[in-house]
């Protein structure tokens, strides 16, 4: 069944498919890629944006809180009687990020603090070696800020030194501690908690984490193995106090190894120098990516489903109105067949009847050339003649019967052409069929004992009267008889009956005949029909009789049929109206 | 007994005994002497023979008297069959055959006169009343020596008997 032709179309044709697909799936990869790229980088902007919104917004805080300790050290008036107790509460009541609140006089003991219970009272930071931070600012007059410290409610703090002067003489230093966790726990760093914070210091020290990975106090780097250079990089610049984003493989995690995106700020608080992260997996991007497209595709699926919905419905109604139209066509398709074939069967018939007109014509001329014929011989022949007196009668019968004939001929296609054109006229009366038949036997009495045929005759003697006009029944009945008797064998019988058969005498003709066939039966009542053809008739005639009496019948409102056995003989049955006057 | 054996046998008979009479004749073979008598009385007929062939009694009649009346000796067939079988038994001069007859018309006729070599020879005028020229070309055709169409002028048809006879014996 495949020859190679097709075979050969079907490799060219596969190939091109998969040429096609191959590059639609290329390029939708490409563009995956491309759309991921752009999406991971719109992501870190905006995750640089939350983790500079965050740095500023710590180191606002971390100053706007010094800047709290400041205002109460540079009062006109010096310390206070109550070693700024009252300014230290008010100061903790709205502040969120300290600890507590201590003043440090100018031998450096702790002489008053809030809350009372944080404040270890008498505590003298010479005497503990501590002196470093109370030196710097009685030395300088700036504020100072000290290295993260662990402090013994394992919190990492810082202690704020601001110094207090009175008349540019040092009185002593207002001192805050600030725990770390405080203030960034102050923002919600993320409504989804999967960007995580954390904060290092300049050398890498973590301040904050939110993670629970890194241990607070410990250094980052601790953490990071060599290998992992994108991971020292970025940390190298947040401890150079720069911003930006960044991308590194999470080694912490044990499942598998999946890229961190980094997004970092610096904070810079006095002499401190902060940076602050927030990091979120990679597969973020991954997400918001399957998200879009999800929403893409059911948006695409439904676009496809309408589509699929409309084009069904389009479709539908199309295949409906086709198969309405081929109906209509198989419809038209079969009156034009039927008209056709209706005209097929007229011009046939029409045909049939002009072959029978012509043969007709040709019959006729021949019927009526014939007696011609025998006048005109036996005419000429007297002309020319002296003959005896038994030659000359001879000749004038002949001339007698042939101008007899041709009458008769000339008679019947008056009849069959009034017949036609229904310009027959009756003369209705009511008649007794036993006194026409009787007649009409008279007029044939010597044909049929010529050729010594019987005639039985069955009418009953109460039968009733029937409405015809009675010259043409007796044309009738002498033409069927005459048939009777023409197609029956000498010595043969012929039978006459009639009955009443409802509102009609039903008359029956039957003879013992050679009979006919059923083709013939089927067409002896068509005029110009004779049982043998043209050529050769054996019995003569016009062939007009039977279309006459047909005629002539049915014009009486009356009917004909004919029942005959090849070899038996024919039977013709006639209904003729009864009369309606009387029974 | 077969018409034409006797008419030989009768010859025989005559040469052997000439003086015998018609009587004597019918009693030696046995048959009707009215017979003997047609016989002999068709033996002794010098007239120039034509077969007539038609359906049409009166038109036979007719046409029989008007050409016995002329002097030629006229026989009859009323239809194919019969004309064949007289044909060869008279042995005619000319075939007068009328086209229109039952069971076998005048050009199978014909044709059957014209393939028999015995009767070929025989001159055929086709008559007709059918006047159309596709009938003269069939019957011309079938080997006809003339055509008369019906009803006939009876100088014409006799003057077409005579060429004909005329024609047949050079």
């Amino acid at each position: 069944m495949w020859d190679k032709q097709n075979k050969w179309n079907l490799v060219i044709l596969a190939v091109i498919v998969i040429l096609i697909v191959g590059s639609i799936f290329f390029l939708w990869m490409k563009a995956n890629v491309e759309v991921r790229d752009i999406v991971e980088e719109q992501y870190l902007s905006e995750q640089l944006v939350l983790t500079q919104y965050l740095s500023s917004s710590i180191e606002d805080m971390l100053n706007e809180n010094v800047l709290l300790l400041e205002v109460i050290s540079k009062k006109e008036s010096g310390v206070p009687e109550d070693n700024f107790i009252s300014d230290f509460k008010t100061i903790y009541e709205i502040s969120d990020i300290y600890h507590a609140l201590e003043f440090v006089d100018k031998n450096g003991t702790v002489v008053s603090g809030y809350p009372a219970e944080r404040v270890p009272y008498g505590y003298n930071l010479y005497e503990n070696n501590r002196s470093y931070s109370i030196d710097y600012v009685r030395d300088t007059g700036q504020i100072y800020i000290s290295e993260p410290t662990m402090m013994m409610e394992e919190m990492l703090g810082f202690f704020v030194f601001v110094p207090v002067f009175e008349n540019g003489v040092y009185q002593g230093s207002v001192v805050g501690i600030v725990v770390a966790d405080n203030v960034v726990d102050q923002f919600e760093v993320s409504d989804d908690s999967i960007k995580l914070a954390y904060v290092i210091d300049d050398d890498g020290l973590i301040l904050y984490d939110q993670s629970g990975f890194y241990e607070k106090g410990s250094s980052y780097f601790e953490y990071v193995g060599d290998s992992e250079s994108s991971r020292l990089e970025i940390i190298d610049r947040q401890i150079s106090g720069l911003e930006g984003n960044g991308k590194y493989p999470n080694t912490l995690s044990e499942e598998h190894v999946k890229n961190m995106l980094i997004s970092y700020s610096s904070i810079d608080w006095y002499n401190h120098q902060w940076s602050v992260a927030l990091v979120s997996p990679e597969d973020e991007v991954d997400k918001i990516i399957v998200s879009v497209y999800i929403k893409l595709f059911t948006v695409a699926a439904l676009s496809v489903l309408f589509i699929l919905f409309v084009s069904f419905q389009v479709y539908f109604m199309l295949m409906h109105w086709n198969r309405s139209l081929e109906k209509e066509v198989e419809k038209k398709t079969h009156e034009l067949q039927n008209s056709n074939e209706s005209l097929v069967a007229a011009n046939l018939k029409l045909k049939e009847l002009d072959r029978l007109k012509t043969e007709f014509v040709s019959m006729v001329s021949h019927e009526l050339k014939t007696p011609l014929t025998a006048m005109k011989t036996s005419s000429e022949f007297l002309r020319e003649d002296t003959c005896d007196p038994a030659v000359r009668a001879q000749m004038l019968d002949i001339i007698i019967r042939s101008v007899d004939r041709q009458t008769r001929m000339v008679d019947d296609l008056l009849d069959i052409s009034r017949i036609e054109s229904n310009k027959m006229r009756y003369n209705m009366a009511d008649i007794s069929l036993q006194e026409t038949v009787d007649h009409c036997l008279e007029d044939i009495s010597a044909l049929f004992g010529s050729k010594g045929i019987d005639i039985d005759l069955d009418i009953p003697d109460d039968l009733s009267l029937v409405y015809a006009d009675r010259d043409r029944l007796i044309q009738v009945f002498v033409n069927l008889l005459g048939n009777a008797i023409k197609f029956t064998q000498e010595g043969g019988n012929v039978s006459i009956s009639a009955s009443e058969k409802g509102e009609f005498v039903e008359v029956r003709i039957k003879d013992n005949g050679p009979g006919m066939d059923e083709a013939q039966l089927e067409m002896i009542f068509d005029k110009f029909y004779q049982i043998d053809s043209t050529l050769t008739r054996k019995v003569g005639g016009s062939g007009l009789g039977l279309a006459i009496t047909k005629g002539i019948i049915e014009g009486h409102g009356g009917s004909i049929t004919v029942e005959s056995t090849l070899g038996e003989g024919s039977e013709f049955i006639l209904l003729l109206k009864r009369s309606i006057t009387e029974k | 007994m077969d018409k034409e054996k006797i008419s030989s046998l009768i010859l025989a008979e005559l040469e052997k005994n000439p003086d015998i009479s018609n009587k004597e004749l019918a009693n030696s073979f046995s048959v009707d002497v009215n017979l003997i008598e047609n016989i002999l009385k068709s033996l002794s007929d010098t007239r120039e023979k034509i077969l007539l062939v038609d359906d049409e009694v009166d038109a036979l009649a007719a046409l029989k008297v008007a050409l016995e009346a002329d002097g030629y000796n006229v026989v009859e067939a009323l239809d194919g069959l019969e004309a064949l079988s007289m044909a060869r038994s008279e042995n005619p001069d000319v075939i007068l055959l009328d086209i229109m007859m039952p069971d076998m018309d005048g050009f199978e006729v014909c044709k059957q006169l014209k393939s028999d070599a015995q009767l070929n020879m025989i001159p055929v005028i086709m008559l007709t009343a059918k006047g159309e020229v596709d009938d003269k070309v069939e019957g011309l055709e079938m080997g006809a020596d003339d055509y008369v169409t019906k009803p006939f002028n009876l100088k014409e048809l006799k003057a077409r008997i005579k060429s004909v006879i005329r024609r047949n014996l050079l």
